[in-house]
């Protein structure tokens, strides 16, 4: 038995040696984040005139939709309302940190023909695996310490040493679980970048699910994992029970990675590689095709993703925009039409906030891809394209185009799936030119962060990762800026910040033309870059 | 159109990468219908060089052409011309080789052919199976067969043969001097000596970013030492002494000994064996691996050893 775990100590030494830079950032970013924001809540929300009023928007459906359905009973205080608005939001980061780290450390060591050196030598069967459970265990370990100590030192009113401690061992303990599910998760696929679609698609799923369940009917989200972390009762009952389940649930997948691992042949998965074609195509003809025919599965899959969190956030617009539902005298007062302009209006404010998901989520592939660039030509892929009659312009155009088109469909699609069930959903539905807006006052910001994203690659590889720390920033100060009162600047840090309130308020045709004059400017730069360079070893 | 004009010519190039100095002085031209052995130690800068010809990397100084063109300003018109396959061969994972084969073949604008079909077949690959599932070897094949069915004028490979078993690496040497009936060149950077010897008409040695020889098998074999194993009736104890006489050894019976000659004292040397009687004397030609190892282990009397 102990042949099977032989120098996993020696392997987590070098995981921790060759992950250090990323675990660093992610505990200090995660860390600092979250004891900042608890420190500042007091600021915000210090009165009790302003915590009634958070209550009551917290307490509408389409904040339910993003935050959690609210629990808290009376008398509410700052610490319910941090417990309320930061876990779902923290928690959807420490399952996108589990995810990376969990296939970085299985299925990307055996992509890149390292584990078969490992297990060459005298290191178990199962120390590999065994390697990359401590690594997780820790670091989840260390982020929930150092939240509890956040939360400490940031004594908010109402706040108690035990609700403190289980918001942060609830943090780690969901992250925890995530990075299990994904361990067993990348025994099944036989590649890293299918383990990674797998596991997102299954988060994807629960996120949605527990959406759903947390409009209609909150008691549901138990059959959601991701939902338990919502159902601890912080700073009142302060239940352990959801954080026991998670290291439950997740000890159960600890083991099935193991079964799953020691029973299948290195570099192999349980979902196989089927065999491909005998020929190319007749349009698999240059770098742009190449591109699409390598990626046009994740591509399809992050437009279904974003058509099914669209679809559902559209499909509660019905309950959002309902005001006659906790006010009947309402109808009363206003009389039917007035009062489905009103309803309106509120699901317009609605699809504003959301826009701002919808966007990032299709930054993501379009970023993806734009520094696949780089990534294709240090593995090698590209070298030998170079060696054909292709030249340097047309392989930047084709990632930087791809990511363009990407982003923008992913965008659309997500738009449309909104569409579609508010219009089905509703009575009298918004109109599809209310979404086209959004799209229009969202498309110029989003094309000229592909576009910065495009000068990383051209002119400082080095540093490409700048623009997942920017699109990350840009969530962050949208998704939670106006609730933790983050100064006007802070947002326009990034061009979403520059946006309008669409469709609450015009298209500001202004701010897009200079947008879209700036990404000409920057992709301009970007291409001359790229010709000049010289390419990885 | 006249033989003599090179068809590649590297004037001292140079490439920097910072302050390390990868090329230092690379110096040497390939003739139409040439096949040029590109030799050298790990790290010597073959691969550099020939990322350089490929434009893939800005030379620091000096200058390369292909085809009389520039290979940084003009790199797409040449690459229109030229067939690439690398030591290391990376391939799109989730690709066929198949499918990569006709994609390279588009990209210089041919199709896949009869001659392509031959060449699966003779290289013995299954086109069907996905590249992330491919041994070195094969991912090799896939790039060989997509170089040998293109019609270029000019062929690069860069340690081609790394991966391959006998059967195939046979396959690649047939298909070169295929290559060379027909007047094409080829530059091959290879670390097996014996396909060197047997299919270049000029060599050049790299060593630490510079070119330190070109020139034929026969004229290189004329800088360095015979090995002689000679057995004599009478005791020869001046032999150690004599002018380009190297490594004396003895060997198990009387007067039988092993030695290396320079090939400018063979002569004189001969001359006094024969003169003690000779009872068996066998000679061996300088293999590309006596060379090789004379460059490589000792690098600063390597041209004074020469007689130049």
């Amino acid at each position: 038995m102990t042949q099977l775990f032989k120098r996993t100590g020696l392997l987590i030494g070098l995981n921790l040696k060759r992950d250090r830079k990323k675990l660093l950032i992610w505990i200090l970013v995660l860390a600092g984040l979250f004891a900042s924001i608890a420190a500042k809540f007091d600021g915000i929300y210090g009165t009790q005139s302003a915590i009634d009023t958070i209550v009551k928007t917290l307490k509408t459906p389409a904040m339910v939709s993003l935050f959690g359905a609210f629990t808290a009973k009376a008398p509410y205080n700052t610490a319910k309302i941090f417990a309320t608005e930061m876990v779902v939001f923290m928690a959807i980061v420490m399952v996108i940190m589990n995810i990376m780290l969990a296939v970085g450390t299985t299925r990307g060591d055996e992509d890149d023909g390292l584990l078969e050196l490992v297990r060459a030598h005298a290191v178990g069967r199962l120390a590999p695996l065994l390697a990359g459970i401590v690594e997780l265990t820790g670091v989840n370990l260390v982020i929930g310490v150092l939240f509890g100590l956040g939360l400490q030192v940031a004594k908010m009113p109402g706040a108690d040493t035990t609700g403190n401690w289980l918001v942060a061992v609830g943090l780690a303990a969901l992250g925890w679980f995530f990075g299990m599910l994904t361990l067993a998760l990348a025994q099944l696929a036989d590649n890293a970048s299918g383990a990674t679609m797998l596991s997102y698609a299954i988060f994807g799923i629960m996120y949605i699910a527990r959406m759903s369940t947390d409009v209609s009917n909150p008691d549901l989200t138990w059959w959601v994992p991701f939902g338990w972390i919502e159902k601890m009762s912080v700073y009142q009952r302060n239940d352990w029970l959801p954080v026991g389940c998670f290291l439950l649930l997740g000890l159960v997948f600890l083991g099935l990675a193991a079964i799953l691992n020691s029973r299948r042949d290195l570099g192999a998965g349980w979902l196989a590689t089927r065999q491909g074609r005998q020929q190319a195509s007749p349009w698999l003809r240059g770098p742009g095709s190449l591109l699409w025919r390598q990626s046009r599965g994740v591509l399809l899959a992050w437009v279904i993703g974003n058509v099914a969190l669209g679809a559902s956030y559209g499909s509660i617009f019905n309950t959002i925009g309902d005001l006659a539902k906790s006010n009947p005298m309402i109808k009363k007062l206003l009389g039917a039409s007035a009062l489905a302009a009103a309803n309106r209006v509120i699901v317009k404010n609605f699809i504003a906030i959301l826009a701002i998901v919808i966007v990032v989520v299709a930054l993501i592939p379009a970023v993806q891809l734009m520094l696949k660039l780089v990534s294709d030509e240090n593995k090698g892929y590209l070298h030998q394209v170079y060696a054909t009659a292709t030249s340097r312009w047309a392989v930047w155009a084709s990632y930087t185009g791809w990511a363009l088109v990407s982003g923008l469909g992913v965008f659309l699609a997500g738009l449309v799936g909104m569409y579609v069930t508010g219009r089905t959903m509703m009575t009298q539905p918004i109109q599809w030119i209310t979404y086209w807006h959004v799209f229009l006052a969202y498309a110029p910001a989003m094309l000229l962060m592909i576009a910065v994203t495009s000068w990383l690659a051209s002119w400082v590889p080095k540093w490409r990762y700048l623009a997942w720390a920017w699109v990350c920033y840009g969530f962050f100060s949208l998704y939670l800026g106006s609730l933790i009162d983050l100064p006007k600047w802070a947002k326009q840090l990034t061009p979403l910040g520059w946006v309008n309130k669409v469709p609450m308020k015009a298209i500001d045709w202004p701010t897009n033309w200079w947008l879209l004059g700036l990404t000409v400017l920057v992709l301009a730069i970007a291409s001359i870059g790229y010709r000049r360079r010289d390419l990885a070893q | 159109m006249t033989t003599t004009a090179p068809l590649l010519k590297i004037n001292h190039l140079q490439k920097k990468f910072g302050k390390f100095e990868a090329l230092k002085d690379i110096d040497f031209a390939i003739y139409p219908g040439e096949v040029f052995g590109f030799i050298g130690p790990n790290g010597a800068g073959k691969s550099t060089t020939i990322r350089v010809l490929l434009g893939i990397l800005k030379a620091s100084g000096g200058s390369a052409t292909i085809f009389g063109q520039d290979v940084w300003q003009d790199s797409v018109a040449i690459h229109q011309r030229l067939a690439y396959v690398p030591g290391d061969v990376y391939l799109w994972p989730n690709l066929s080789g198949g499918e990569i084969i006709d994609l390279f073949l588009k990209m210089n604008g041919e199709r896949h052919s009869a001659k392509t079909d031959a060449l699966i077949k003779k290289f013995e690959l299954d086109p069907r199976k996905k590249a992330r599932t491919y041994s070195k070897g094969n991912r090799q094949k896939v790039a060989l067969i997509a170089a040998f069915s293109t019609d270029a004028d000019f062929y690069i490979f860069d340690e081609p043969t790394s991966g391959l078993d006998p059967l195939n690496e046979q396959t690649f040497q047939d298909e070169v001097l295929v290559l060379k009936q027909q007047g094409k060149s080829v530059l091959l950077s290879s670390h097996i000596l014996s396909e060197v010897e047997k299919m270049c008409d000029r060599i050049g040695i790299i060593r630490e970013g510079t070119l330190v020889e070109t020139g034929t098998l026969a004229e290189m074999r004329h800088l360095t030492r015979t090995t002689i194993d000679v057995q004599t009736q009478q005791a020869t104890p001046e032999l150690a002494t004599l002018p380009g006489v190297h490594g004396l050894t003895a060997k198990h019976g009387e007067n039988h000994v092993n030695l290396a000659v320079d090939a400018d004292q063979l002569t004189a040397v001969m001359q006094y064996l024969t003169a003690h009687q000779l009872v068996t004397l066998t000679s061996t030609p300088p293999t590309l691996e006596d060379l090789f190892m004379r460059y490589y282990a000792q690098p600063n009397d390597a041209r004074t050893v020469d007689g130049k």
